[in-house]
């Protein structure tokens, strides 16, 4: 049997930017119809294999509004992997995602795993972003970096797919156990205040 | 008796009659050829004719006689002797009387007219009667006694005697005589009487009356051995009496005592030193050394061969203080011996000799093992003076019984070879005359062990452990209200003093201890929490505070330094304030002009935070696996223990439900304990439940029940957790520590069920469940959620008072907001227009749409409010999402179409439903849940619900904070 690992992700970036677009291109867009649990938009699983394991994709979406913000502490805490969106073809949401990588490099979980997803890259004319810019602040922060279209699928695989390779491999000693295994649980409780 | 009495009536004037003019002569007809019943019935008038004739003789010429010769003694005996004789002869009488009616007028007679046969208990009873009568009197040599007195009167009578015994010689002395005359004349007739008897039973005609004819006929032969063993018995008895010195018979000699065997007769010789004679009486034992002697009640005496070490010479004799051997000559001594002792031991025991005193039918019936009688104590030790009454076995007090010493203490229980063992109840008095310690507790050989509950003399109570009669382990020390000082100790114990992890309450300062003891004295760290939610955490040595502590004050202040009992500075010391501000000095105190210092006030301090505020203690000081550590550990060894069913409660617990039921205990009753055990079938029951479904509903109702054993751990750890956070132990400083230890709790229950089922595993002789296939199962998470109600009110009242500042921040905003109408509400909170459900919105005549309150999202809402109705925090995340499922259902009402909310949709129509459910202690509520939910649930949609939740009740708090905006909208 197949190790099933639970992993939290969640996406963070300025509104408009394409972070829903995102989640529902890679959850929707796949053959692989089992029924997963939703609330609505905002979160929704998938599974996918990853060498052999399975990873499960706890994808938990925020709220874009600029008033919600300062609830984001609550969503990436306990968080495996954070998704951090801008869009190509504005500047100041590239600006916003430094921001967040800051935030979280501070306030996050530790050892969490950050990709970076360059959106609307099929809108490439009216540009704003250069990739160079993004790719080499990725290396400054030891980030993945993507450019993706949510609107026609590119890179929306791959973008989890660098997360589930960035995921560390189960220590040998966990092997022996079969089910479901958290990630990001230490974190947790780290996070947490006092109890 | 009263068919004798009436016989007696009509028949003197028949007696009188006869005195005169019937000649002696005894029946000796030769019986010959078959007979009929008419034939016997008129031998048998013919005999009972002759033998009254022959009793009214010995009436006027020997009995009268003797009784109007006046006092002599033992004179006593002949009085009743003559009652018995006259019962014999009155019976004599009325046989004959109805025989004759027989003869004379009937043609035929029949079994039933044979009043013998028929009645055969009244002759049997009447000469039992008079032959008893007449052993005593052998015994204590009351024919010498009768001869010797006026031996005149016996000469004119002489010649009477001559007559009435048929070989009399002149030689032969009074005494002897008289004996003879008043025995030989009634065994003759019953001799007769048996070959009456032998007669009827050959008449073929007899019938279904058969039976009867044999069973009487048994009966009167019977009844003849008892005479012959009755005098022989009297006689050897008599002949003891003689030979022993006065020094014996004084202390041994009644007349009802026998003689059954005499080791001069049969030897055999005691172990216990030089032993000069063995004696079995049919009531005692009795050993002679020298001029001493030492007598053993019969009751008490259990009689085996079956000692090895002894060989086949030796019986092994127990009673209850002490063991000895008899030893024989050879095998068949020790064989008759043994019969002898065990019969008569059996005989003692029934009360009453066999009948006859010695037959067959006694053979085999061993005397029981297992006795009921009553004893003092005679020999030094530790039951010096006492009386025991109760159950024995093999000389030792063992089963149910009672011990009275004679200072006054008292033992009711059980018992077990010899000591206390099993449950008891123990009244120790005080040199007070009517005060007395009583304990109610478990036993194990002669020392209270296990659980038990003390009512001291002092009105203290003790609800625990003991070990050695010592208080040891878990303990609960409590005394009334009432008393000038009242306290509570829940804790443990060590060498009957406190030690070790306890919560003392002193009822008068109002304050609680959470610390460590030593030797009845506080000692270690320890935490006081007061009435007022002030506490303080401090080291104590010997029951004094020491060094520096940390003082966490009602209004956040925090003072950390030396400081006393009654909370007054001293010392050197640092205060810090709400506000950040940090005073630090040298603090003095006089009782009149109040606190004094002199040093730095910090004003630099910062943002004040809320480090103060959440402050938490007693986590590290008390590692969460030591605090009830005593009580836990009886449960564990329970299982350990095999987990017998009568051990259960000296483990567990038991519990007596009102002080009512304690005090019947002063009146020497058994307690009167809920007694009612745990179904039998417990281990098999566990095993039957163990797929994870069927699991929980088990674990569910084990967990409610009072009598099984996951029940009684769950009720005592719901008791100490009582004691350590309910009432004052309510205090903010204390959540964590109180929900650290819940949580440990689903594991030691999880830990105690593991061990029940690998008990019952190993019991029904099943391999032990490997680890793998459990790993799935997450047991301390399934425990939790059934264990939760038992501390919920506790626990959610430290929740609470920890989030006591947010809840009031959110109340005042929640209060606010309800001011608006709906379509206010849902503006301001920014939730999208085409989300609104304005269908709702039904307007009854002059309403304003706009001042409608309380319409939309109504579902969603009364959804919401039913959480706090629930414990069990799976339970409130279900109505979580079920109350997700309902705005769902609402916007795709008012969209018609299936939409899928997103964060930013959801969270202005969730931040609505919360301000309308308006949950008092929301913040209380989701950290209880997020703590205690299963971690399974961690990450997922759940989480996710309740983060929402908890995003809504930051929001409705911060926007509260930010005034401005409501003043505006509230003034539009
Ligand atoms: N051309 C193009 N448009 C996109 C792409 N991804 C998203 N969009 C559009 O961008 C807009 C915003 O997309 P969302 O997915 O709602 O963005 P968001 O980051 O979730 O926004 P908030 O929820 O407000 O934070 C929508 O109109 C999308 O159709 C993309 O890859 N290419
Ligand atoms: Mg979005």
């Amino acid at each position: 049997m197949m190790a099933i690992r639970e992993l939290k992700v969640c996406l963070l970036g300025d509104t408009g930017v394409g972070k829903s677009s995102i989640v529902c291109r890679f959850v929707q867009d796949h053959f692989d119809h089992n029924i997963s649990p939703t609330i609505g938009a905002s979160f929704m699983t998938k599974t996918v294999p990853c060498g052999n394991e399975l990873h499960k994709f706890l994808i938990w979406d925020t709220a874009g509004q600029e008033r919600f913000h300062s609830l984001a502490p609550m969503y990436y805490r306990g968080s495996a992997a954070a998704v951090i969106v801008y869009d190509i073809t504005k500047q100041d949401s590239f600006h916003t995602l430094k921001k967040w990588v800051k935030e979280l490099k501070e306030h996050g979980p530790e050892n969490i795993v950050m990709a970076i997803a360059g959106n609307k890259c099929d809108l490439s004319d009216i540009r704003e972003v250069p990739t160079k810019d993004a790719k080499e602040y990725a290396e400054t922060i030891g980030a993945i970096v993507v450019e993706t279209s949510a609107k026609n699928a590119i890179n929306i695989e791959e973008l989890f797919q660098g997360i589930s390779r960035q995921i560390p491999p189960l220590e040998t000693h966990e092997n022996g156990n079969s089910g479901t295994i958290k990630l990001g649980k230490q974190t947790t409780q780290m996070t947490r205040r006092c109890c | 008796m009263e068919r004798i009495l009436c016989f007696m009536r009509h028949k003197i004037p028949t007696k009188e009659r006869r005195k005169e003019n019937l000649p002696v002569e005894v029946e000796t007809s030769q019986w010959s050829g078959d007979m009929s019943i008419t034939d016997v019935a008129s031998s048998l008038l013919r005999c009972e004719e002759t033998f009254s004739a022959c009793l009214a003789r010995i009436n006027s010429v020997v009995l009268q006689p003797l009784l109007q010769s006046g006092s002599f003694e033992q004179a006593k005996f002949f009085l009743l002797l003559n009652d018995h004789f006259q019962v014999i002869w009155d019976l004599t009488e009325e046989n004959y009387r109805a025989l004759k009616q027989t003869v004379t007028e009937t043609e035929t007679a029949s079994v039933h007219n044979l009043y013998l046969a028929w009645k055969a208990d009244l002759f049997l009873d009447a000469y039992i009667q008079y032959f008893s009568t007449f052993a005593s009197c052998v015994v204590v040599q009351g024919f010498e006694h009768a001869a010797r007195n006026k031996s005149e009167v016996w000469k004119s009578h002489k010649p009477s005697l001559q007559q009435l015994l048929e070989d009399f010689s002149p030689d032969t002395s009074n005494a002897v005589s008289l004996h003879t005359v008043l025995h030989k004349p009634f065994q003759d007739h019953l001799q007769q009487y048996s070959a009456l008897f032998s007669k009827l039973e050959e008449i073929k005609t007899l019938g279904p009356d058969k039976e009867a004819i044999v069973n009487a006929s048994r009966q009167f032969a019977k009844l003849r051995s008892f005479i012959s063993q009755a005098l022989d018995e009297a006689g050897l008895t008599r002949n003891l009496w003689k030979s022993l010195s006065h020094k014996f018979t004084d202390v041994l000699c009644t007349p009802e005592r026998r003689l059954l065997e005499d080791s001069r007769n049969l030897s055999i010789f005691s172990s216990t030193g030089r032993s000069d004679r063995v004696l079995l009486f049919h009531d005692i034992l009795v050993l002679i050394q020298g001029s001493s002697l030492q007598s053993f009640d019969l009751k008490l005496v259990w009689v085996d061969e079956t000692s090895k070490e002894t060989g086949n010479h030796t019986l092994r004799v127990r009673t209850p203080e002490e063991e000895f051997f008899l030893l024989a000559k050879e095998p068949e001594s020790r064989a008759v011996w043994k019969w002898k002792l065990s019969q008569a031991v059996r005989q003692a025991l029934n009360g009453k000799r066999d009948f006859p005193l010695w037959s067959h039918t006694g053979e085999g019936r061993a005397p029981p093992r297992c006795r009921f009688s009553t004893f003092t104590f005679r020999a030094d030790g530790r039951l010096k003076g006492a009386a025991y009454d109760g159950e024995w076995r093999l000389g030792k007090p063992h089963g149910k019984g009672q011990l009275t010493w004679p200072d006054g203490r008292n033992y009711v229980g059980d018992f077990k070879d010899g000591l206390e063992h099993g449950f008891g109840i123990c009244l120790v008095p005080h040199a007070s005359k009517d005060r007395y310690d009583c304990y109610k507790c478990h036993w194990r050989e002669g020392k209270m062990n296990g659980y038990g509950i003390c009512e001291y003399g002092n009105e203290m109570v003790y609800k625990g452990y003991f070990r050695d009669n010592l208080r040891q382990g878990f303990g609960i020390l409590d005394n009334t209200s009432s008393a000038k000082t009242p306290f509570k100790y829940t804790g443990h114990w060590e060498n009957d003093k406190k030690s070790g992890y306890g919560v003392w309450d002193d009822k008068e300062r109002e304050e609680r201890y959470i610390g460590m003891w030593h030797e009845d004295q506080r000692h270690g760290t320890g935490i006081v929490v007061m009435q007022s939610g002030v506490c303080y955490r401090r080291a104590f040595h010997l029951d004094k505070m020491v060094g520096s502590g940390i003082l966490l004050l009602e209004d956040d202040s925090i003072y950390e330094g030396n400081f006393t009992r009654d909370l007054m500075f001293v010392g050197k010391g640092k205060l810090t304030f709400p506000n950040g501000f940090t005073l630090e000095g040298t603090f003095t105190n006089k009782s009149s002009q109040g606190l004094h210092t002199e040093g730095i006030l910090n004003t630099s301090g910062g943002e004040p935070d809320d480090t103060i505020t959440k402050l938490q203690l007693g986590q590290r000081e008390f590692p969460v696996e030591q605090r009830w550590e005593g009580l836990f550990s009886q449960f564990l060894e329970f299982v350990s223990s095999g987990g017998q069913g009568e051990t259960e409660e000296s483990f567990m617990g038991f519990h007596v439900q009102t002080s009512k039921e304690l005090r019947k205990s002063q009146e020497y009753l058994y307690c009167d304990r809920e007694t009612e055990e745990a179904p039998k079938n417990l281990l098999d029951e566990l095993l039957e439940h163990q797929e994870t479904e069927a699991l929980q509903s088990y674990l569910e109702e084990a967990l409610k029940s009072s009598l099984h054993p996951l029940g009684k751990l769950l009720k005592a750890l719901a008791s100490a957790f009582q004691a350590t956070y309910g009432g004052i132990g309510a205090n903010k400083h204390l959540l964590a520590m109180a929900q650290e230890e819940v949580k440990h709790y689903a594991k030691e229950v999880w830990e105690f069920y593991q061990g029940l089922r690998d008990l019952a595993l190993k019991v029904n002789g099943q391999p032990l469940l490997e680890d793998t296939n459990q790993s799935d199962l997450n047991g301390p998470a399934l425990i939790l959620p059934l264990i939760l109600p038992s501390f919920y009110p506790e626990l959610l009242m430290l929740y609470m008072l920890y989030h006591e500042k947010e809840d009031d921040l959110y109340c005042q905003g929640i209060v606010d907001l309800s001011l608006f109408p709906d379509l206010k509400l849902l503006e301001f909170l920014d939730v999208q227009k085409h989300f609104w459900p304005l269908k709702d919105l039904t307007l009854t005549t002059n309403q304003r749409r706009s001042l409608i309150k309380d319409r939309c999202f109504l579902s969603a809402t009364e959804c919401l409010q039913k959480m706090i109705t629930t414990v069990d925090p799976r339970e409130k995340l279900d109505i979580l999402q079920k109350t997700y499922e309902e705005i769902e259902k609402t916007t795709n009402r008012v969209l018609e179409k299936e939409y899928s909310l997103t964060m930013d949709d959801l969270l202005p129509m969730l931040m609505y439903v919360v301000t309308r459910a308006s949950i008092q202690h929301l913040g209380a509520e989701i950290h209880l849940i997020r703590d205690l939910m299963d971690p399974a649930n961690e990450g997922g949609k759940h989480d996710f619900l309740l983060t929402a939740l908890e995003s809504c009740y930051e929001l409705i708090q911060k926007e509260f904070r930010l005034h401005q905006n409501w003043e505006v909208l509230q003034s539009s």
